[in-house]
């Protein structure tokens, strides 16, 4: 059974915008599938329709069996959830707060105690617990969250830009976690636009862009759709029309780029020793040589004709 | 969801409501304040409209504190109606949302609250009020204000959740508070039927919260009798149903 | 910066304050919705004062009371006008004023500008409710521009308080704390009822009060012909309170810019 279905889902919204333009969607249970887009792709819209908190106009959805719309309650009743506005209470403690959690979904009040503080060693918030989450640094508020999602131990996960905003070792954390909650079974859906999150995390991937989607695999096959690896080389004296004579034969050549060669190899890595080899045989000095893989910036560019992140490359962890 | 979880869910909701009065320093102090100044100023200035014939009660205090009870009552619920805007625009209710607790409990956890919250401006109003010598109105008098304030804060609360779920913006308060304002006060509020003067002495006959009014003043200016009880009481439940049956449909219409 | 480009400034940060105000409602309801709302209702309900006997000859309860509605938006007006200035300095908006090459009082000056603005449109708001519900002004035309005058200095008085307060505290939950403290003030002058009429302690406080002097002024002109007493009196306190507040707004100014805020 799937765990998340959309057909031909949409939601316009007043004044005519089409924040979400025709999804069809199938989730495995067992799943980690993400949506990668821009701001304003229509994620959020498609997580919030999905978690039963906006109505679609069109299509119809269904996660965990149960139709989202006809029968809302059994689809929360399945589902966690950590949203992007981190709906958290900063008077609260974290240890207060995933105790609400488990009294909203009706679990009986010692039931509710103990998977609570099973879920604050889980997620190593057991020394802050009883403070405030007012005093909660922004990896801690993410953590609390992600908890309190878990307390009714659901079977499908939403996580809404899990981890935007918070610094890479936080980003780490975040992502082991979701690797252990799927290897125990869990379906996860989650919205990022970060590439390397969706390529570390994701079994699929969904570019969404203006409302659809645009594409749809593994990180890796969208990858090799659109292209295989290259070599760039910069050249010590220069001389570049020589090089690429060379590189030549053991690849398709590409534009020089800023002084350097490039040169499409058939199979990546193993072929850089050969090149390095026929250019040092041919009298020309290698100073420096990157083999660049097609990222999903490159997928996103290919289908959508823009880019993910114009800035934002430097703040993804190494 | 089975009746002890619902119970636990309102505990929780009505907890979570109490934080803000115990874990923000003197944020008690404002829904005390603007009712009890109210009631110090307004029988300071408007004392002497006792004098004028037709107001049959010993004293102007005694005539005007149901008033500043029932206006105690708007204030904190209007601000249950606030605060939930503000919730709704931090992201907080989507967590009450996405969970599997039925609207109705989650309605009847931040409405519940407001109630009892009424009773704290109430209790610091009757102390400065008998202390500056209004009547005791005898056990079935207070019984029957008291009563009328959890109402009237529940009341109010429902008219600030309407407004907060259709709004979903803080900027709509003025209006969560302006709206219980006229409610209470167009009414013998000031001055009986008799001597009220143009619209609002019509206003006044047909606002069923008149009623309510003059159900919670008898004990303060006279005798308690089943016959000016009924009418107030029965106004009060009217207007419960009818507000409550509105937050509920708010509620319920949340995710269009 | 000279004189022009500073005046430029004020008129610019002036303008910006009233469009602010005329956007949010839960700035703009205290200064015309609540006070319009108590005078419909407090007129119509405290209407049979008038028959009391020491009560000033009037034409009816209304024009008595209009004077204490203006009052009453006023100072609500100049306790906004400071919830504005502290939240523009909560989120920094008065650093990016700072950095600029303005007078460091312009910063005051420009929201007084505004305020002023606000407490003329709400006279004329209430001068027109008035006249539009049977109120009659004895002293006609040169009355109610003297009603707006009398309540447009005012709003400038009132306002400099609120930005000193702002400015002392930098906290807009603090400013809009002091909303009960308006209405104690109001409370204990002779807005709503007059003097002699009222309850001790409250009547004593109101005959010293400097607002009830003000209230007086404004409602001389509907009321009766002009006298010249009060009018000095209203002036007068007008002028002391407004030396005040401005004096306290620019020593308020001079610590935040020398703690650095």
């Amino acid at each position: 059974m799937a765990a998340i279905e959309a057909r031909r889902l949409e939601r316009v919204f007043s004044g005519g915008v089409r924040a979400v333009d025709g999804v069809d969607l199938e989730v495995d249970e067992g799943e980690i599938y993400a949506f990668l887009g821009p701001n304003g792709a229509g994620k959020t819209t498609i997580v919030r329709i999905l978690t039963t908190l906006l109505r679609p106009t069109a299509g119809s959805a269904r996660v965990a069996g149960f139709d989202v719309a006809d029968e809302p309650a059994k689809v929360r009743r399945a589902i966690g959830v950590a949203l992007q506005e981190a709906a958290l209470d900063p008077l609260m403690t974290g240890r207060e707060l995933i105790r609400l959690q488990a009294t909203l979904h009706g679990l009986p009040r010692d039931e509710g105690r103990r998977r609570a503080e099973a879920l604050l060693e889980r997620v190593d918030l057991v020394g802050a617990a009883d403070r405030q989450i007012g005093t909660y640094s922004g990896g801690m508020r993410r953590r609390v969250d992600l908890a309190s999602a878990l307390v009714h131990e659901p079977r499908v996960l939403f996580l809404d830009e899990p981890t935007t905003g918070l610094d890479p070792v936080s980003r780490k954390a975040i992502w082991e976690e979701v690797a252990k909650l799927n290897a125990d079974g869990t379906t996860v859906f989650l919205t990022t636009q970060y590439l390397e999150e969706a390529d570390q995390l994701a079994n699929r991937v969904g570019i969404i862009d203006f409302g659809r989607i645009v594409a749809e695999d593994t990180p890796g096959r969208l990858k090799a759709q659109i292209g295989r690896p290259h070599l760039e080389i910069k050249l010590g004296d220069g001389a570049v029309k020589r090089a690429q004579e060379v590189v030549g034969r053991f690849g398709r050549p590409l534009p020089s780029k800023d002084g350097a060669v490039l040169v499409e190899l058939e199979r990546g890595a193993a072929e850089i020793a050969p090149v390095v080899r026929a250019l040092d045989e041919a009298g020309l000095i290698v100073e420096a040589l990157d083999l660049v893989e097609p990222s999903l910036d490159d997928v996103f560019v290919a289908k959508t004709g823009h880019r993910l992140e114009p800035a934002e490359a430097s703040e993804q962890p190494e | 969801m089975g009746w002890r979880a619902a119970m636990a869910t309102i505990g929780a909701l009505v907890r979570r409501a109490g934080n803000e009065l115990l874990r923000v320093p003197g944020a008690a102090i404002p829904g005390v304040l603007a009712p009890t100044i109210f009631f110090l100023g307004l029988t300071s200035v408007f004392g002497h409209l006792n004098a004028l014939p037709g107001f049959t009660s010993g004293t102007y205090q005694s005539f005007l504190i149901p008033i500043s009870l029932m206006q105690g009552a708007g204030f904190t619920g209007a601000a249950t109606g606030v605060n939930l805007a503000r919730d709704i625009e931090q992201g907080w209710f989507d967590r009450l949302l996405v969970s599997p607790a039925p609207r109705s409990v989650l309605l009847a956890g931040l409405v519940i609250s407001a109630s009892l919250r009424s009773l704290i401006p109430a209790t610091v109003l009757l102390t400065v009020g008998f202390s500056l010598g209004v009547s005791w109105p005898g056990l079935g008098g207070l019984a029957i204000a008291i009563v009328i304030v959890l109402g009237m804060g529940t009341l109010a609360a429902c008219w600030g959740m309407v407004l907060a779920l259709r709004f979903k913006s803080q900027s709509a308060a003025p209006l969560m508070q302006a709206g219980m304002l006229v409610l209470i006060l167009t009414t013998t509020a000031y001055a009986p039927l008799a001597l009220l003067t143009g619209w609002l002495h019509t206003a006044a006959r047909f606002n069923p919260v008149t009623q309510v009014v003059e159900t919670a003043r008898q004990g303060f200016v006279g005798g308690v009798t089943w016959g000016n009880t009924w009418p107030g009481l029965l106004a009060l439940t009217g207007l419960l149903l009818l507000l409550g049956a509105l937050a509920l449909r708010g509620m319920r219409r949340t995710a269009i | 910066m000279n004189l022009a480009a500073n005046l430029r400034v004020i008129w610019a940060l002036g303008a910006r304050s009233v469009k602010q105000t005329l956007r949010r409602p839960q700035l703009l309801a205290p200064i015309i919705v609540f006070p319009s709302l108590l005078l419909a209702i407090q007129t119509g309900g405290a209407g049979r004062a008038v028959d009391l006997p020491g009560f000033p000859q009037v034409h009816g309860f209304l024009d008595f009371m209009l004077a204490g509605a203006m009052i009453q938006s006023t100072l609500l007006a100049g306790n906004s006008g400071g919830i504005a200035l502290a939240v523009d300095i909560e989120m920094g908006f008065t650093d990016r004023l700072l950095a600029a090459p303005i007078a460091r009082f312009s910063m005051v000056l420009g929201r007084l500008a505004g305020t002023a603005v606000l407490g003329a449109l709400s006279a004329v708001w209430f001068i027109a409710i008035g006249l539009i519900f049977g109120a009659r002004i004895e002293e006609g035309v040169g009355g109610a521009l003297l009603m707006v005058l009398f309540v447009t200095l005012s709003a400038v008085a009132f306002g400099a308080l609120g930005a000193a307060i702002a400015l002392r505290t930098g906290r807009a939950s603090v400013v809009q704390g002091l909303f009960p403290l308006v209405f104690v003030i109001l409370f204990l002058s002779s807005a709503f009822f007059p003097e002699d009429l009222m309850l001790e302690p409250a009547k004593t406080v109101a005959q010293y009060n400097p607002i009830s002097f003000i209230v007086e002024g404004i409602r001389d002109p509907v009321i009766s012909s002009l006298s010249t007493r009060k009018l000095f009196e209203a002036i007068a306190s007008i002028a002391l309170i407004g030396a005040l507040s401005i004096w306290l707004s620019s020593i308020a100014l001079r610590r935040r810019l020398r703690i650095g805020g």
